[in-house]
């Protein structure tokens, strides 16, 4: 295991300690409760007020010092993880499921999990050993209806214990890779939650005019849930996704890839205001902060997509943390990266004016 | 605490006479004035909105009375007429999701009372049988004497009675007419111990094409938490899907589908007062599938939701089954819950 360098735990050790317990808090889409118990908790270190919507969203507001009406930013990210849900019970005491988001069954077969009864019980998704599979069986991704759950218990224990609709998450402790790289689950999109409420935490330390709106959201990886409800509530004049991207890695095609190590990606397409974009760009050059441009041509996949056409139209953007093997249990980023695009989101949101309130929209002449 | 005692008798009869009618995604004229003239002595007001939801509102008029939405659709999947050829043969696209080998063979029937057969042209492989070579016969002899009776648009439902089968009943459109029914039933319950909120009972349009009626509705009602009661998918036929709902094994409290994931605490609600009640319940996890409550909970800045499920075997053909007592525990929870203070807003 490498030992983190003095200089290192200056630079990362409170974003590295944060993540890691982001990392691991269960919180698959509509599931998320000891998620938002935890991240409210953080925002209210920093914010003004912090309330928890009806679909769970947890939306903390720091108000500026700038005239009233201020410019009011939303910041979005999502706080949901994929998961699994348990759909039945069979003999024996095995667990069958469902998907709970973008599940890629190829990367759950053998993988430990944690079944999220109180208290949570391990679990293993449990495979046919290769021996005695037949050579077309050999060939073919394993369906995930066949697939099931192992907990170790008796049957009965099984059927007492874990109630049909139990959610699901991979089991993967964080771990800190070599420099300021580290690997673990729900980094998409722990990173950018984390990311999030360090800006809160560097905003603190800055004056600034506008309104910022920090808001975990929930069920992103089911359709963008939580982002729809918090944006018709919030009425923001600007919103930026904090998410994350697919970061560079064999085998990915280049032109669909963002570096890791090199900054946030700011993202250019349709789901992205182009004058919100220039702003993000400037802020990061003014500020010296490393990033890279990510073209995004179509639907982001992120709540920016969903705030955008929140009530009668909202400019958006969406910031991207680089990271690997999205959708697995072993998502891998860099917390300077992390750290970097706390810095561009505090920076951008402490550089809005009065004169962001209007200007967005305007009549033609 | 005793189970509310629901009437089966007139909850049987109710999706009996409410089954058969005619009511297709967009053409559910017939089936709302059934409703309507059910509804009218049982509540306070009952209208209709821009899109035809029928909504009809019970008034607690306590204080602290929260606005519950409460809806069950009451449009049924159908085809629509596409094309009429010159023997008077009629082309049609699915409304909602209509399948090849359940229409093969099936009567259908049109709003005012014309029946037809479907037909198949041959066919080389039964892999080929796909809703574009299938056609209704309505024994026309030409394109004209066709005319007479459909146009290009006209739609057409099963034409099916609800028969006893058992300790089931079996029908069309018993997706969600049987919901149809819970939510009339509830009202009954509610007469006789009324619930302090203000319920709009919404008897939605167009559920079968997109969750569309409830969306408005909702929209408009602005609800503090709602309910939908709608059939689910069930496990216990041969070589069926793997999921754990059973018919007779009680109300289904979903826990998610594609469209919805129940608010954590409006399902300990439902759990809980299953048990206090001593109603029959199984929990619920469908892979797939939406309902109202999909569309209700995203309106606005969210409205926490839950579904109560009927469950029901052979979903989408005219031979839905279903147990009567799963109905009436599905009203019987649906009662309760709405006795309950459902603080389960935001913090």
């Amino acid at each position: 295991m490498p030992q983190p360098t003095n200089n290192d735990s200056v630079l990362y050790g409170p974003v590295r300690k944060l993540l890691r317990e982001l990392s691991e808090l269960p919180g698959p889409s509509g599931l998320e409760e000891a998620a938002q118990d935890r991240i409210a908790a953080v925002l209210n270190l920093y914010c003004d007020s912090v309330h928890r919507d009806a679909l769970g969203n947890c939306i903390g507001v720091k108000s500026g010092e700038g005239p009233s009406p201020r410019p009011r930013v939303l910041l979005a990210a999502h706080m949901d993880e994929i998961g699994l849900i348990i759909t039945r019970i069979e003999d024996g005491g095995f667990l069958r499921f469902a998907p709970v988001g973008g599940i890629d069954p190829r990367a759950l077969l053998a993988q430990e999990v944690t079944v999220l009864t109180d208290p949570p019980l391990f679990g293993y998704v449990g495979v046919k050993p290769p021996h005695l599979m037949d050579s077309a069986e050999r060939e073919r991704a394993v369906p995930i209806e066949d697939m099931f759950i192992d907990v170790g218990l008796p049957e009965a224990d099984v059927r007492r214990r874990v109630p049909v609709g139990t959610p699901v998450v991979v089991r993967r402790p964080f771990t800190n890779l070599l420099g300021t790289r580290a690997t673990g689950k729900a980094l998409d999109n722990r990173a950018g939650v984390c990311a999030m409420l360090e800006a809160a935490r560097l905003l603190s330390g800055l004056r600034f005019s506008a309104d910022v709106y920090f808001v975990a959201t929930v069920q992103e990886e089911v359709g963008l849930r939580g982002a729809i409800t918090s944006a018709y509530r919030i009425v923001p004049d600007m919103a930026i996704a904090v998410d994350v991207g697919f970061g560079e890695a064999p085998g990915l095609p280049e032109d669909q890839v963002i570096g890791v190590g090199k900054g946030p990606a700011i993202a250019l397409g349709p789901n992205v205001h182009p004058r919100l974009h220039e702003r993000l760009v400037q802020t990061a050059r003014e500020h010296g902060i490393p990033h890279q441009i990510e073209p995004m041509p179509g639907s982001s996949g992120t709540d920016a997509w969903a705030m955008q056409v929140s009530r009668s139209g909202v400019p958006t953007a969406v910031v991207s943390i680089p990271l690997r093997y999205m959708h697995t249990a072993a998502e891998v980023v860099d917390l300077e990266d992390i750290r970097q695009t706390a810095r561009l989101l505090a920076l951008f949101a402490a550089g809005l004016t009065a004169s962001d309130k209007e200007g967005w929209s305007r009549a033609l002449a | 605490m005793n189970p509310p005692t629901i009437d089966l008798t007139r909850l049987k009869s109710l999706i009996a006479e409410l089954a058969p009618a005619f009511g297709p995604s967009g053409e559910e004229g017939p089936i709302r004035e059934l409703i309507a003239a059910r509804v009218r002595p049982l509540v306070d007001e009952v209208r209709t909105d821009a899109l035809g939801n029928l909504i009809a509102v019970k008034r607690g008029g306590a204080s602290g009375a929260r606005r519950v939405m409460v809806s069950a659709h009451m449009d049924e999947i159908g085809v629509i007429v596409t094309h009429i050829d010159d023997d008077g043969f009629l082309r049609f696209a699915p409304v909602g999701a209509m399948r090849a080998p359940v229409l093969l063979g099936q009567r259908v029937m049109f709003d005012d009372g014309t029946v037809g057969t479907v037909g198949s042209e041959k066919l080389d492989d039964p892999k080929d049988l796909k809703l574009d070579r299938l056609f209704i016969d309505i024994g026309a002899a030409s394109r004209k004497e066709a005319a007479e009776r459909v146009r290009i648009g006209s739609m057409a439902v099963y034409a099916q009675d609800v028969r006893a089968a058992g300790r089931c009943l079996t029908g069309k459109a018993l997706d969600d007419r049987s919901g149809c029914a819970a939510l009339i039933e509830v009202m009954h319950q509610l007469q006789a111990e009324p619930s302090p909120h203000d319920v709009y009972f919404v008897f939605s349009v167009q559920e079968e094409v997109g969750l569309r009626g409830a969306r408005t509705a909702a929209y408009a009602i602005e609800p503090d938490v709602a309910f939908a009661v709608d059939v689910t998918a069930t496990g216990d036929i041969p070589k069926g899907e793997r999921l754990a709902v059973k018919v007779g094994g009680g109300a289904a409290i979903k826990i998610k589908d594609r469209s919805l994931i129940t608010h954590p605490r409006l399902r300990r609600l439902l759990i809980d007062t299953a048990e206090a009640c001593g109603i029959p319940y199984q929990l619920e996890v469908l892979p797939y599938g939406g309902t109202d409550a999909g569309a209700v909970h995203l309106t606005r800045a969210g409205v926490p939701s839950g579904v109560i499920s009927i469950p029901t075997r052979y979903l989408h053909t005219p031979g839905e089954m279903l147990d009567p007592h799963d109905v009436a525990a599905a009203a019987a929870l649906l009662a309760e819950a709405l006795r309950n203070p459902l603080a389960v807003g935001p913090d």
